[in-house]
């Protein structure tokens, strides 16, 4: 038995399991979607495309580019406020850089759910913020909430890649970059941003694809009028029981990020093309 | 902080080149210092709430009125929680084990292996890392009930290995191509048969990574919602759905107990699997491990 | 495929493995039945390590990846016994080529025979061979014990026979009393002895070394090369070696094979490749490289510097060939030449100081540069005889020159 067919054997069982247990589960998400349900809500195949015009109706789709500007503003202020904690930790961290960013991962390994719940425990309106300031302020069921707790969620899914390309990078080429350029903002825009771009371009894609289908956020911290996709789908599925619509949602979601996550890819892998070359 | 120093220096170019412009304040480690000193207060405010009011004596939200452990009382005497608490356990532990097996194999194929299909195994490995999780649930739904499997913890169990197996394999991976690839070889010109070899040399070399990459996947299993939410049945469910229709309900203190009780076992375990690499004879940690597969 | 050992136990006096495996027993490794009569062509061997014998045999072997040929219709005979050597630069196929003995690559073509056993069946795990890797490549869950034991354990020798021969071993690396500590604290010149130990206290017919001196500083490296002689001398193992370092393979080796793209160039003992080099490849990659080009005329070569050069032409050359005309450093005399000599001139343009010797290149044409190597004895420095700019005459004896195409 030669060892490549010996190391093949190994990936039999994982292979299988993935098969069997991630790819048909897509393979019926997409037959269903072109499926209808009957009277009593039991979802049956077929072919019925018409799931795929509802979903561009005016409405829902409505609610698609909610999702995707919320996803978008919670990249955007991940990118603002995750960036300087990276570049802080990496370039100024020295003996504590293990520590402070185990601090930032701590959070995260409070629940998900627990985490929102405390911003409803202290913006709402019996919350600690409005005990403390007295008035009624209206903070939950807006958008901002949303896309706060958002961000909240996913920041470290964007620190995290951009803190490790910024610890990877030579410190030595910001040294040069303040010769060549002079002051360190431009260092910053011509030399770090630049050799950072990928750890950027990571975090984007880890917090943009959740947060697009996130449901938690907007149901918990927000009201009907926030409602994303991930809301509807969700609705679809177990209140409504349109699991072909639901489906269909779903697919057109996934498409939009597939279409993405390829770019992502082709943009990485050209990256490590022009290193290693 | 050496670099400190470095950075404070104003900024190095000479007066032949363009007159250099005064430092902006972006960059100087004072105010990066307080932006990063307001973003950990803001990171850690609403754990520290909930933390914290997890000892009240009152319902308050908003004033401390005393300690007392009541809350913690109503979760675990509570049949429902307890047995959610249970169920979330058993759950995380059979996932754990599970995934960490198939995930290792997977790993040991994928970088021994040169075969023409190991690329597109390498895709679809990679592929439930970015799924988000909603698809993840809805589909893994549909597959259990058009097979006709019955919503139990048994469901949710399939569809927690399914996606735990890409974590285990990407920690391992990168642990087991670190490793020369010549001392399996060595292994076997002494005389080893390929299985002897990969549980003799290849298996002792990669434990550090198989360990972290576990207990990453209980932590993982045992906070997870969404596809929980999906798959669950009606009774016990684990314990992330029930804080779920508890918060539906109003928000009520039992739950900063039970998420105080949570953090704690999280901690623990990331703990354990920085730790127990170091206590147990070798030289890196966990966290080593873990944090040199993040980022792109 | 396993099949029964035929020789006698203690037969030849050398250290024989014990008896012939049951077919499927567990990491034995089994060696093969010995080729029938006439079906190589060779003589069936009666014992193993006779001196003569075959250790190795290469029939037209080539290892392909794709299109690139790594080894190219390989026909070698290594002798029990003898040090013998693998040389070129990197990716001459010479790695390779040890590969598919260890049985870690598969032939494309050919066969190999060990001890004249062909062994296309035969896993790594059942060779009868053992390898020292470049990388050391040590198990650094286990002490150094552990290690060398290891081939031991899997065959499943008594436990007291593995203590006295680990033992044995380690004390002819010069390592003992370390058998506790884990390679991570052994510097690179114990790791490799513990490699070598854990490879020769198997006691394999033919020992294959990958470069194993090559992340060794030079002083260790030297020490080493000595050392490794002498054990091969003690054991009286064969020894398979590659290196990229003539020197090494020069002062080692009783034969050195000198590949090039996958073929071997030329294949003898080191005296005959250094002196006798058939090919200008050869005669550039082993010393240095004192090639002049030049064109045969008559009974010499008229080289670069229009001067004619009595020399040996070989019978495959004939008048007006395009050829290269090679003399060895050592053989080249400055000025004071002796009766006979074929002479050239030159400028000297450099002079290169190396403590026991001076270097010193002069040109005699554009493009045409000859090393002359001379001597820094009490009596003649170099360094008060000639300055860079002189013009002096270079002359050698013209046997020792050779025409090569």
């Amino acid at each position: 038995m030669s060892e490549n067919r010996f190391a093949a054997g190994f990936l039999v069982p994982g292979g299988l399991w993935l098969l069997l247990l991630f790819v048909v589960p897509l393979g019926i998400l997409l037959a269903i979607s072109f499926g209808t349900t009957d009277d009593l809500g039991n979802a049956l195949y077929g072919w019925y495309p018409e799931n795929y015009e509802r979903v561009f109706d005016s409405i829902y789709i409505e609610v698609l580019a909610r999702s995707v500007g919320y996803a978008l503003a919670t990249v955007a202020l991940c990118a603002l406020v995750g960036y300087p904690v990276a570049y802080y930790i990496a370039v100024f961290g020295g003996r504590w850089k293990n520590v402070l960013i185990a601090l930032v991962v701590l959070p995260f390994f409070v629940n998900y759910l627990v985490r929102t719940y405390a911003w409803i425990a202290m913006l709402g309106d019996e919350g600690l913020v409005n005990g403390i300031l007295g008035d009624d302020i209206q903070f939950l069921n807006t958008p901002w909430a949303v896309i706060g707790g958002l961000t909240y969620g996913y920041m470290a899914f964007m620190i995290l890649p951009v803190y490790a390309a910024l610890d990877r990078m030579d410190p030595a080429l910001r040294e040069a970059g303040k010769d060549l350029y002079g002051g360190p903002w431009q260092t910053f825009r011509n030399v770090t941003l630049p050799h950072t771009r990928q750890g950027l371009l990571a975090g984007t894609v880890l917090v943009f694809l959740p947060a697009v289908g996130d449901f938690v956020a907007a149901q918990l911290l927000g009201g009907p009028d926030e409602f994303m996709v991930g809301n509807l789908i969700q609705q679809q599925f177990l209140a409504a029981d349109n699991w072909p619509f639901g489906a269909a949602l779903t697919v057109v979601m996934m498409t939009f990020l597939l279409i993405w996550m390829v770019l992502y890819l082709r943009s990485a892998a050209r990256e490590a093309r022009e290193v290693a070359a | 902080m050496s670099s400190l120093a470095q950075a404070d220096a104003p900024a190095a170019a000479p007066a032949r080149r363009v007159a250099a412009k005064p430092p902006r304040d972006f960059d100087r480690p004072r105010f990066l210092r307080v932006f990063v000193g307001l973003f950990f207060v803001v990171m850690f405010a609403p754990i520290a709430l909930v933390v914290l009011f997890s000892f009240n004596a009152s319902r308050s939200l908003q004033n401390f009125d005393g300690f007392s452990l009541r809350w913690y009382e109503r979760f675990f005497e509570s049949e429902t929680l307890r047995s959610s608490l249970l169920a979330s356990i058993e759950i995380a532990l059979i996932t754990m084990v599970v995934a960490t097996a198939l995930g290792t194999l997977l790993a040991y194929g994928l970088v021994r292996a040169r075969v023409r299909w190991s690329g597109a195994m390498n895709v679809l490995m990679l592929v439930p890392l970015v799924t988000p999780e909603i698809v993840a649930g809805t589909s893994a739904l549909l597959l259990f009930t058009q097979v006709g499997l019955e919503l139990s913890l048994t469901t949710i169990v399939l569809g927690h290995i399914t996606f735990s197996i890409s974590y285990v394999t990407v920690v391992v991976r990168a642990r087991l191509a670190a490793l020369d690839a010549d001392v399996e070889h060595a292994a076997m010109d002494l005389g080893a048969t390929r299985w002897k070899t990969f549980a003799l040399i290849t298996l002792p070399a990669l434990w550090p990574a198989i360990l972290a990459a576990g207990l990453l996947v209980f932590a993982l299993s045992f906070d997870d919602f969404v596809l929980s939410f999906f798959t669950t049945g009606e009774s016990p469910q684990p314990l992330p759905v029930r804080i779920w229709a508890a918060i539906r309900f109003g928000v009520t203190p039992t739950i900063n107990a039970i998420g105080t009780f949570m953090l704690a076992i999280s901690a623990v375990t990331i703990g354990l699997a920085i730790a127990l690499p170091r206590l147990l004879g070798r030289r890196e940690s966990g966290l080593g491990v873990l944090l040199g597969r993040e980022g792109a | 495929m396993n099949e029964s050992a035929s020789a006698e136990p203690g037969a030849s006096g050398k250290p024989v493995r014990a008896h012939p495996a049951e077919p499927g027993a567990s990491g034995q490794p089994v060696r093969a039945h010995p080729a029938e009569p006439g079906a190589s062509g060779k003589p069936v061997r009666a014992h193993p390590a006779e001196p003569g014998a075959s250790a190795i045999r290469f029939e037209g072997v080539s290892k392909r990846f794709g299109e690139f040929a790594a080894v190219d219709s390989l026909d070698l005979d290594v002798k029990a016994g003898e040090f013998f050597s693998l040389l070129g630069p990197s990716g001459c196929g010479k790695t390779t080529t040890l590969r598919m003995v260890a049985g870690f690559e598969q032939p494309s073509e050919g066969r190999i025979f060990l001890e004249g056993s062909p062994v296309e069946t035969v896993p790594p795990y059942r060779r009868n061979v053992n390898t020292v890797f470049q990388s050391y490549a040590l198990f650094e869950h286990l002490d150094v014990e552990r290690n060398v034991a290891f081939g031991l354990k899997r065959r499943k020798v008594a436990s007291d026979e593995i203590r006295t021969r680990v033992a044995g071993a380690l004390e002819l690396v010069e390592l003992r009393g370390r058998e506790r500590a884990r390679p991570r604290e052994l510097s690179g010149g114990q790791k490799q002895r513990v490699a070598l130990a854990r490879a020769l206290v198997n006691k394999p017919a033919v020992l294959l070394l990958d470069e194993p001196l090559g992340a060794l500083d030079l002083k260790l490296r030297k020490q080493m090369q000595v050392e490794l002689k002498g054990i091969q001398r003690e054991v009286g193992i064969t020894f398979l070696y590659v290196t990229h370092d003539q020197e090494e393979a020069l002062a080692m080796s009783d034969r050195i094979a000198v590949m090039e793209h996958g073929v071997v160039r030329q294949c003898g003992p080191p005296e005959e490749i250094y002196e006798q080099p058939t090919g200008p490849f050869v005669a550039g990659f082993i010393g240095v490289s004192n090639l002049l080009p030049g064109k045969v005329e008559g009974s010499g070569v008229r080289v670069a510097g229009a001067e004619h050069c009595r020399a040996e032409v070989p019978g495959h050359v004939s008048d007006g060939d395009d050829v290269q005309l090679s003399v060895r450093p050592e053989k080249i005399w400055i000025d004071d030449l002796e009766e006979g000599m074929v002479s050239v001139g030159g400028t000297i343009v450099e002079r290169v100081y190396v403590g026991t010797t001076t270097q010193v290149i002069v040109e005699l044409a554009a493009g045409a540069r000859l090393v002359a190597l001379e001597q820094n004895t009490a009596r003649a420095r170099s360094d008060d005889r000639w300055e860079i700019g002189d013009r002096v005459r270079l002359g050698w004896h013209p046997e020792h020159a050779r025409v090569l195409r």
